[in-house]
């Protein structure tokens, strides 16, 4: 009930792949007036979806969830903190992340829908939906004070935190990481790059599982970001740093999935 | 990117374009001729198809299959050339599949490409199978930027345009939905006629329980082998009786509760890793190919999918769903009007082409 009446009062923000994510405040103490903002996920129920299928899998999803985040925060690696779990609504609440995902930072991703295809006979002037709306042209790099190379380096040595500590995301892309903007980013305990999303997360400490992990988001980079395959790299750099001795096996079974199955190239 | 303003490289033709598409990459053979015209109108002048149906519990050989080709290429490419109501001479093109697909039937249907346009002196112009797929459905629906699921007997792939590719952002990890189900309708011995999936569709529909199944997506990915796996063993159950009626009460397992078991489980699969693309990318419109895709349940899930977040879906019908010739032609007819020609030395086929090899030169 009270979940209900919080997400009511909220602003929905965006519609993740499987949840509705809201802004919403809430008070820090009872004594206190100041409140702070999180972020509340509902997965909502899917439709489209059996019944019975869609109870069972959005319950262990949020229950799962939660437990990567609580294993993630135990040991040291960077993702938001659990506010509250609410599992028969199955809602989530989570630190609000002020910041930019590496996705938007690096301007990947399928050409966006607003974009507009010219038929060659129509002339640029034609179109009265070309804005001239100036947009920022601060690189959004510089704004967030990082180098390509950086986020590369930060993306490799968290992931490498989280696999030490046998959480297996299951859904690592660009789209899944955040860079906290530096005003909010105080102190040394703040690391910049945020991981979220942890939805399709569980505990593995299996070579083949950390090793489908870095290639899916191997995949993501190659398909998001064209000719991503340096920044790729840097990250396995700073994977390998984080992962010491544990690296060769992971490194060899890494070289195996690539190579496996439809993945390299398909038959009819 | 809002407010970005692309010119289409495609100019619009000076005259109308005719093109024949040639198609035998799996057990379906079909001819179609496409016309592109003037005011950048498409119109298809005729398709014709002729499908390989092997007995039920049976499968497709690539050797049966290839021999069923080379006995109907004639008919089916002079019905089409007839309903199209033009001769050889009038074509622009030739184009053909070049892959992926099985060898041998690829091949069968290569050669015919490659003998008409000596003998007819015509330029031959190779597709790729998938790339037809994804141009024929948005020809048909209209779709601009669609993120594509293409789902079929050998496929299974979410894509999405970016800088002229056709980029996979999720795929199936081992065997193809239009697979998993085929084989399981040989399982439980269903027609191949017309299709093992239509009538596992068909079955589907008179299912009352929801068996657990295993369900796997990995971020955008799938795997599919365990689930036919785990269904078929649900045959084996003492539970399963093959003639009873499926009912709600009793815990009998019918066909009819594993086809829809299996259905419900694949589908929402499916519709969880186009819907996490579309998140990822921030699309909203969702195109839906492959002979798979005329499967109404899934097209149905897919459209609630795609109305919860605001968006819509496009999904032809078995004429353009289904591997057809016109297919074939449309994508190779853009390609030729990009100067696109497919050297005689080059035309060989591939079972393995990727759909991300294939430069989109005419799109912005």
């Amino acid at each position: 009930m009270a979940t209900a009446s919080l997400i009511i009062n909220s602003t929905q923000i965006s519609q993740g792949a499987e949840a509705k994510v809201y802004k919403s405040y809430v008070h820090t103490s009872f004594d206190s007036d100041a409140k702070v903002p999180i972020l509340l996920k509902h997965r909502f129920k899917k439709q489209y979806r059996h019944p019975s299928l869609d109870t069972s899998l959005t319950r262990a999803r949020v229950a799962g969830e939660a437990r990567a985040l609580l294993r993630c925060l135990r040991s040291g690696v960077s993702v938001p903190g659990i506010r509250m779990v609410d599992a028969t609504e199955s809602v989530l609440g989570i630190e609000w992340i002020e910041g930019k995902s590496v996705r938007m930072l690096l301007g990947g991703g399928a050409e966006g829908e607003d974009e507009q295809v010219l038929d060659p006979d129509q002339s640029f002037d034609d179109t009265t939906d070309a804005s001239g709306e100036s947009v920022s042209h601060l690189d959004p790099l510089e704004e967030y004070q990082v180098t390509i190379d950086g986020v590369m380096g930060l993306i490799g040595s968290e992931i490498a935190k989280m696999h030490k500590a046998d959480v297996i995301h299951g859904d690592l892309t660009t789209s899944n990481m955040i860079i906290r903007h530096p005003f909010a980013a105080k102190g040394p305990s703040h690391t910049k790059l945020v991981l979220i999303d942890f939805g399709l997360a569980y505990t593995s400490s299996l070579v083949e599982d950390k090793a489908v992990d870095l290639y899916v988001l191997e995949r993501a980079f190659a398909s998001t970001h064209p000719d991503s395959e340096p920044m790729f790299f840097a990250v396995l750099e700073a994977y390998k740093n984080g992962t010491g001795k544990d690296w060769t096996a992971v490194e060899r079974r890494l070289e195996d999935v690539r190579l496996r199955g439809r993945k390299r190239s398909m038959v009819g | 990117m809002p407010g970005t303003l692309k010119r289409s490289p495609l100019k619009r033709p000076e005259r109308p374009y005719i093109a024949l598409g040639l198609e035998g990459s799996a057990n379906k053979l079909g001819a179609g001729i496409i016309q592109h015209d003037p005011d950048g109108s498409t119109t298809v002048l005729s398709n014709i198809r002729h499908t390989y149906i092997t007995p039920p519990g049976e499968g497709f050989l690539p050797q049966d299959t290839a021999r069923h080709h080379r006995q109907w290429i004639h008919s089916v490419i002079k019905d089409s050339l007839k309903q199209a109501g033009v001769g050889i001479q009038d074509l622009d093109c030739i184009c053909f599949t070049k892959g992926p697909g099985m060898g041998a039937p690829l091949q069968s249907v290569a050669l015919v490409a490659r003998t008409l346009a000596l003998m007819f002196n015509k330029p031959l112009v190779g597709v790729n199978h998938c790339v037809g797929h994804i141009e024929m459905g948005r020809q048909i629906t209209g779709a601009q930027n669609p993120v594509v699921l293409y789902v079929s007997g050998g496929n299974t792939q979410v894509i999405a345009y970016s800088q002229q590719r056709y980029r996979i952002f999720g795929e199936t990890l081992d065997i193809a939905v239009g697979n998993c189900l085929d084989r399981f309708a040989r399982v439980i011995n269903l027609s191949n006629d017309p299709s093992p999936g239509y009538n596992i569709e068909q079955e589907a529909k008179k299912g009352k329980k929801l068996l657990p199944l295993p369900y796997t997506t990995k971020g955008m990915d799938v795997s599919l082998s365990g689930i036919l796996s785990a269904t078929e063993a649900y045959t084996y159950d003492k539970r399963f009786s093959q003639s009873a009626e499926p009912s709600p009460e009793n815990d009998t397992i019918t066909p009819a509760d594993l086809c829809f078991s299996m259905q419900e489980t694949v589908f929402a699969m499916l519709v969880e890793i186009t819907e996490r693309a579309m998140a990822h990318i921030g699309s909203k419109e969702v195109l839906i190919v492959g002979g798979v895709g005329c499967n109404e349940r899934l097209q149905d899930m897919m459209g609630i999918m795609a109305r919860e977040r605001g968006g819509n879906v496009f999904a032809t019908d078995e004429r353009f769903c289904i591997d057809n010739g016109i297919m074939i032609a449309q994508a190779g007819l853009l390609s030729y009007r990009m100067g696109s020609v497919t050297p005689l030395s080059e035309t060989s086929c591939t079972q393995r082409f990727r759909t991300d090899e294939v430069h989109v030169a005419w799109r912005a």
